[in-house]
């Protein structure tokens, strides 16, 4: 069966570290978010993941923006470029880069959930007939991506899933399940289109969206918890999951 | 009680040396001693692209070899998809006609709309669709078998006036299954008279409860054949041996290791939000009612239900009886999933549920 095949310290250009467990859960509300999905070119997908995780077919990429009126730190922007997978028999996504426009917001997510960002300008639009969400490192268009014909969805059709990204942890280099809960107002479906998709700037070479699969917007309240389990890298995590209460 | 095995045909990468090739002769292997020692029904699945989980793309042309190398077991059509991106609903009463012929009146025709984005994102059908699509093929495949000339208008396909042959020799016409694998969809074949093809592993009380309100709709359905199909069938998995550490330890590899195929497929409202697929009821990634947090640990394996008929023969003679008691009609087995277990292992399993298990149910008993 087809599992990760690269050490997490050579995918992840900068590890965070998290100094300790002990986080405040942080409730985010009335955030909009648009996300994106393609299928990725397939061949050799498993470099892209570390041994602990184990890729979908066809692997899916899912570009997502949060646009965040009010947190701790501050209104912010974040994107993050995840790649389905699982994690044992759960279905994953791990983090294979962040976007994040506001400082005092990227320092806490890296500190608390292990969650690295880089500063970016972030554009989001979100509109009646369409949305758009685009991000820019010094000038640089690493996405643009724009969503067209909104269809409406009950709130209860949306599935979304817990990340895993690595990060230096008290317990060692470990994968941290990142799995805030959402409480969904309202939420549409729409047809993609990436304008620009920089591969180099996201730092992963070699992953190539060939296939738009669909994507949606919602209007949410986000709860980011405390973490609960991480798991080794380097082996399935069937073995290397640790609960996080246990450490 | 009727016994059936079901046929994902999984293969184990590198798909080298004639591994594809191996599973099927060794599948037509081992139904050809289900025959010998008492099976009622062989089942095959259909589905498309999904890698070492399932290569069983063409389940008409495998059943037709089943049914032409064995002389009673009925060959379970389980399911054809009936999405016409994939298979034209003409195509699907003419295949099935020849192979109803072909077999002498041994086929079953189980119907299904397909559950993974792998599949319907692979042949570009609407996901928001497959529900009215296969509510159409199970109305109108019944009336091109009896109907010595047929036309329609439909939504997902017309046709004017023809005579759609051959016509299938079993009277009034092969009974038809839907498989179950969504909570509800059981109630959708009820309402229209179609047997419950249940093709996710469920523990007692689930079934139980599916079970009861299945029978009772199916009394007040509106059936779309002329023959009301009232049979319910649920799947397991079987590995039987006489020692019962060796059992545990082969089956246990199975169920591991097809969960483990099943945990790369990428399921449609994973990739496809959308209200015609509801939570998943399988073991499928994400499946199932929505999960607590404490549900979540991935190092924890997927809680399979109770019942799985891995043991001795006495331990799964228990085990079918129990679900015996809660009026399941029909248990279809899996023997092997990515080759874990040895054919001849496999055989023997076959043998001993033959020799001692099967007696213990039949109609003499």
């Amino acid at each position: 069966m087809l599992v990760g095949t690269t050490p997490l310290e050579q995918l992840v250009s900068k590890l965070p570290t998290i100094p300790s467990w002990k986080v405040e859960p942080v409730e985010l509300k009335n955030v909009e978010i648009l996300q994106a999905q393609f299928e990725l070119a397939a061949a050799d997908i498993e470099r892209f993941l570390p041994p602990a995780l184990h890729p979908t077919i066809p692997p899916l990429g899912q570009w997502s923006c949060w646009d965040v009126p009010d947190s701790p730190w501050g209104s912010f922007r974040l994107v993050q470029f995840r790649f389905s997978c699982r994690s044992g028999a759960r279905p994953r996504a791990f983090l294979l880069g962040a976007l994040i426009d506001n400082e005092d917001a990227q320092k806490n997510l890296s500190e608390n959930w292990g969650l690295e960002a880089t500063q970016a300008d972030i554009h989001f639009l979100r509109s009646y007939d369409a949305a758009e969400f685009q991000a820019s490192v010094n000038d640089q268009i690493a996405i643009d991506i724009k969503l067209r014909d909104p269809e409406s969805l009950s709130t209860t059709d949306l599935q979304l899933f817990a990340s895993m990204h690595g990060a230096n942890t008290p317990s060692g280099l470990r994968l941290v399940q990142f799995d805030p809960s959402y409480e969904v107002n309202r939420t549409e479906r729409y047809m993609p289109t990436i304008n620009r998709f920089d591969a180099k700037a996201w730092q992963q070479e070699g992953i190539d969206p060939v296939y738009a699969v669909t994507a949606w917007g919602a209007n949410t309240s986000i709860h980011l918890p405390k973490i609960r389990f991480v798991c080794r890298p380097d082996i399935d995590a069937f073995r290397g999951t640790e609960s996080v209460q246990d450490a | 009680m009727k016994f059936g095995i079901f046929y994902e045909l999984s293969v184990p990468r590198p798909f080298a040396n004639g591994i594809e090739a191996k599973v099927y002769h060794d599948s037509l292997e081992q139904i050809r001693l289900a025959d010998e020692v008492g099976f009622d029904t062989v089942w095959a699945v259909e589905h498309h692209f999904l890698e070492e989980y399932s290569h069983c793309s063409a389940p008409e042309l495998f059943l037709t070899a089943a049914a032409m190398c064995t002389e009673r077991i009925r060959v379970g059509h389980g399911a054809v998809v009936c999405v016409p991106e994939m298979n034209h609903p003409i195509r699907v009463a003419e295949r099935a006609a020849v192979l109803d012929i072909l077999s002498n009146g041994r086929l079953e025709l189980g119907t299904a709309r397909s559950s993974t984005w792998t599949e319907l994102g692979g042949f570009q059908a609407d996901p928001d669709t497959t529900k009215k699509t296969w509510d159409e093929f199970v109305r109108t495949i019944p009336k091109m078998w009896t109907e010595e000339r047929f036309s329609h208008q439909g939504v997902c396909f017309s046709m004017p006036e023809r005579a759609v042959l051959p016509k299938p020799i079993q009277q009034p016409h092969p009974p038809m299954w839907v498989t179950v694998t969504s909570p509800g969809t059981e109630l959708d074949a009820a309402d229209r008279g179609l047997g419950a093809l249940g093709v996710a592993t469920a523990g007692f009380a689930e079934q139980e409860r599916r079970l009861k309100e299945f029978r009772r709709r199916i009394q007040l359905c509106d059936p779309v054949g002329t023959v009301v199909n009232d049979q319910v069938a649920t799947l397991n998995f079987l590995y039987c041996d006489e020692d019962l550490e060796q059992a545990a330890r082969y089956g246990n590899t199975l169920i591991g290791q097809f969960g483990q195929a099943n945990s790369h497929l990428l399921f449609t409202r994973e990739a496809y939000p959308t209200r015609a697929y509801g939570l998943l009821a399988n073991i499928s990634p994400g499946g199932g009612r929505r999960r607590t947090p404490a549900e979540t640990n991935p190092g924890q394996s997927v809680n399979l239900p109770e019942g799985m008929a891995i043991g001795d023969p006495e331990r799964i003679i228990e085990v079918i009886r129990e679900w015996e008691s809660l009026g399941v009609d029909q248990v279809n087995f899996m023997l092997n999933a990515l080759e874990c277990i040895p054919q001849e292992k496999v055989l023997n399993s076959i043998r001993l549920f033959g020799e001692h298990v099967i007696p213990k149910f039949s109609k003499l008993n």
